[in-house]
């Protein structure tokens, strides 16, 4: 029992040195609380609509006008003004008042009329993905829905059903899934929130380390660490960061969803059986970390940059199947690599944990890992 | 006295591994890894997964054609929907083709069978460049259909093209028209990471002095001049990251060849200035947040919050208006601007100058906190 009291006393004053430090709190309390706030609602609109455009329309003719007018009506696009020639129409995207043109040609009518082809030229301002995303696909179902109106007509004597199984003898229908809209929000928020779990932890817990580095270089002693093994202060410290990050995780990953609307069809045994070992995964990984700390901030300037290439790493955003090896290799040292990959495909594509088997046991594997390593650094740490 | 208080700031920069790391090997490393992580400009062979249910040599002609995409990889085939759904859902592929069974029969019958395929967009980039080329795959089915009827009746091919296709939309991507994400992602992230790393590092290396209590020695060099003080520490630093931010261009425009339509003198000015903001804002922070751990979660806080803000993956026209407001307040947000119109468009210095005006404000304010921060630096007593 003896051991198992030190332990429980080490967890105690822990807890207490960790709510009475304001630094530690801001990494462990208040950057949870209010970065995925700040993130969730900044990206709420999940996607960009009526994106300024300008027309340059030297057809002028009833079609033009109606093909003008159907992409305007678009929730993507809004029509701006029309331009009367390039160079207006250069200076208006210029001035950033307008981020696509779309260029209707003089013959536009006439071809259509003939039974010929009629191009139009669509550009767009490239300091934005979503800028050409949002013309490319409005003009495009545009013109997919007025070909249907002319084909039918130019197949003369044949019925609109006649003429569209002749334009379209397959017929094709896109599905999107899980993240229906496409929305950025929600693309980007889950991985996210994983991602500030491991980064505070490792920021709280290296503050915290180089805390007592301050301290006995000063020779003050932190009483409740002196004569305890190593694994003794190991274990109760690993059980405070499991407590408070028990809450935290709980708001990042039931109240932020909820608040803002993201998806989240996770079931909770799932969810536990899944962040259980990806938050014991980051605090081993966070001990092996804070053994470097000299001082309390340093980490701050060592490591938060980390957070950016961390996320790319994980494979939301530029896919996983295009990391090249080396980066792909690192990558494994990071929790935060199977965590989002996992934590993702449960919440929003209800995956099941046999569908994250292979994350789950990378976690595991990196706590097991993690856990000795930490614990063979605690022993010189702590050696008496 | 600004040069001696330069050579003790070299001294002090080299005698800690802590500078070494984060202002050489950290913009380093992030620019490796960014420009090495996207080299291919946009991800190639993403995994699909294909339910054939017909299997006839049309439909397996078909699939063949999608592998044959840049973009498009067939990772499996599946024998039902519901295994390519549990692929999905373990992360194996990003899309599912979906033809089913009777599908060539249907269409030489002219009975307009249908195909489908589905996206998972929690994974956004992946599922928007499969969308696209299983999109051009299905309209390609059937136009190969319709175009051989077309020909047995006599028709030329730009007959048949706009028999197919009346109207036709030709997309110009101005300046990135491979739609390059480095271009795009690298541009911006990396000088975002340079100026997170500046503004953490100068609050660090003005705050060290009060933790070491050297700050009376160091304001005694220069018979207690706060100005000539910080302009001789910074100096140094301010030369580093000169080296830094032109290695970033020399990688950049040298190396990759990015586009840089504004010749280099631009870009060269717009990094000195993000440079001596950053480092003028860091100065700010400090004297009106007299705390090390404020001044720098403040900072931190600013450094990353300037990614999103800056408005270059998800537009700044999306966000809510209450932070449209907020974006003027980070300097990365003008260096985007500015890159946009010189380095990425080409556009004359007469669009920039505001950007550049607003840029230059921060500069004075530090003046705001001068005085503060010399009474704070020299009156403090630094306790754990």
């Amino acid at each position: 029992m003896k051991w198992f009291l030190n332990i429980l006393d080490v967890w105690r004053n822990e807890l207490v040195r960790v709510l009475k430090d304001e630094g530690v709190l801001v990494f462990f309390f208040i950057v949870p609380l209010l970065y995925p706030l700040l993130y969730a609602y900044l990206y709420n609109n999940e996607a960009v609509k009526e994106v300024p455009a300008i027309t340059i329309d030297n057809c002028k003719t009833s079609l033009s006008r109606e093909f003008l007018r159907n992409v305007d009506a678009s929730a993507d696009i809004k029509i701006i003004a029309h331009c009367a020639d390039m160079q207006e129409a250069q200076e208006l995207i210029r001035e950033h008042k307008a981020y696509c043109l779309i260029y209707v040609p003089a013959e536009f009518q006439k071809n259509l009329l003939e039974g010929k082809q009629s191009v139009v030229e669509l550009y767009s301002d490239m300091s934005g993905l979503l800028y050409y995303k949002a013309v490319l696909s409005s003009c495009t179902e545009v013109s997919l829905s007025m070909n249907q109106d002319i084909k039918s007509q130019r197949l003369v004597g044949a019925t609109k059903e006649q003429a569209e199984t002749f334009a379209y003898p397959i017929k094709y229908k896109y599905v999107p899934m899980f993240n229906t809209q496409s929305g950025f929000a929600t693309f980007l928020i889950p991985a996210v929130l994983i991602m500030i779990i491991q980064q505070t932890l490792v920021l709280g817990i290296g503050m915290l380390m180089g805390d007592e580095e301050e301290k006995r270089r000063k020779g003050i002693a932190i009483d409740h660490l002196q004569d305890k093994k190593p694994l003794t202060i190991l274990l109760g410290k690993t059980g405070v960061y499991m407590c408070v990050y028990a809450i935290v995780t709980a708001y990042l990953v039931c109240v932020i969803p909820h608040l803002f609307g993201l998806i989240h069809i996770w079931q909770w045994q799932e969810m536990i059986a899944f962040l259980f070992p990806y938050v014991l995964a980051c605090i081993f990984f966070s001990i092996i970390i804070s053994t470097f700390a000299k001082d309390r901030e340093s980490f701050i300037v060592l490591f938060v940059f980390m957070s950016i290439p961390m996320l790319f790493m994980t494979g939301i955003s530029w896919p996983s199947s295009s990391i090249p090896a080396v980066w792909k290799a690192l990558s494994y040292a990071f929790p935060s690599t199977f965590g989002v990959n996992g934590f993702v495909r449960i919440t929003e594509m209800g995956a099941l944990l046999e569908d994250v088997r292979p994350e789950l046991i990378g976690l595991w594997i990196q706590t097991a890992i993690f856990f000795i390593i930490a614990w063979i650094l605690y022993r010189n740490e702590y050696k008496k | 006295m600004i040069l001696s208080v330069a050579k003790r700031e070299l001294f002090r920069l080299t005698s800690r591994p802590l500078y070494l790391f984060s202002m050489i090997l950290a913009p380093l490393f992030a620019y490796i890894f960014f420009t090495t992580l996207m080299d291919e400009g946009l991800p190639n062979d993403l995994p699909i997964g294909v339910v054939d249910e017909d299997n006839t040599a049309v439909t397996r002609q078909l699939i063949r054609n999608l592998d044959a995409f840049q973009q498009s990889k067939i990772m499996e085939q599946y024998s039902n929907f519901a295994e390519a759904r549990k692929a999905m859902q373990q992360g194996k592929i990003y899309a599912v083709y979906y033809i089913p069974q009777g599908t060539t029969q249907l269409a030489l019958a002219s009975k307009q069978p249908t195909i489908s395929f589905y996206t998972s967009a929690s994974f956004l980039i992946p599922a928007s460049l499969e969308y696209r080329d299983m999109k051009m795959m299905s309209e390609y089915a059937s136009g190969a259909i319709t175009r051989s009827t077309l020909y047995a009746k006599g028709y030329t091919e730009s007959q048949a093209m706009a028999m197919l296709q009346p109207i036709k939309m030709e997309m110009h991507a101005i300046n990135n028209p491979s739609l390059n994400y480095s271009i795009y992602l690298s541009n911006s992230l990396l000088p975002a990471i340079l100026s997170l790393l500046i503004l953490q590092v100068t609050i660090f290396s003005i705050y060290s002095e009060l933790k070491e209590e050297t700050s009376k020695e160091w304001l005694a060099i220069t018979n207690n001049d706060i100005y000539l003080a910080i302009f001789g520490k910074l100096l140094p630093q301010f030369m580093v990251w000169i080296l830094m931010g032109f290695a970033y261009l020399v990688l950049l425009y040298g190396y990759l060849h990015f586009p840089l339509h504004s010749g280099l003198l631009p870009m060269v000015i717009l990094m000195v200035t993000l440079v001596v903001v950053s480092q003028a804002f860091a100065v700010f922070l400090c004297g009106a947040v007299p705390s090390l751990r404020w001044a720098l979660s403040l900072a931190t806080l600013w450094g990353v919050l300037s990614i999103p803000i800056s408005g270059f993956s998800f537009p700044k026209m999306a966000f809510p208006p209450a932070l449209q407001g907020i974006s003027y307040l980070f300097p990365m947000r003008y260096y985007f601007l500015i890159y946009v119109d010189q380095a990425l468009n080409g556009r004359s210095f007469g669009y920039t100058w505001v950007y550049y005006a607003l840029l230059c404000a921060f500069l004075l304010l530090p003046i705001v906190v001068m005085r503060r921060l010399k009474k704070f630096l020299l009156e403090y007593h630094y306790q754990i």
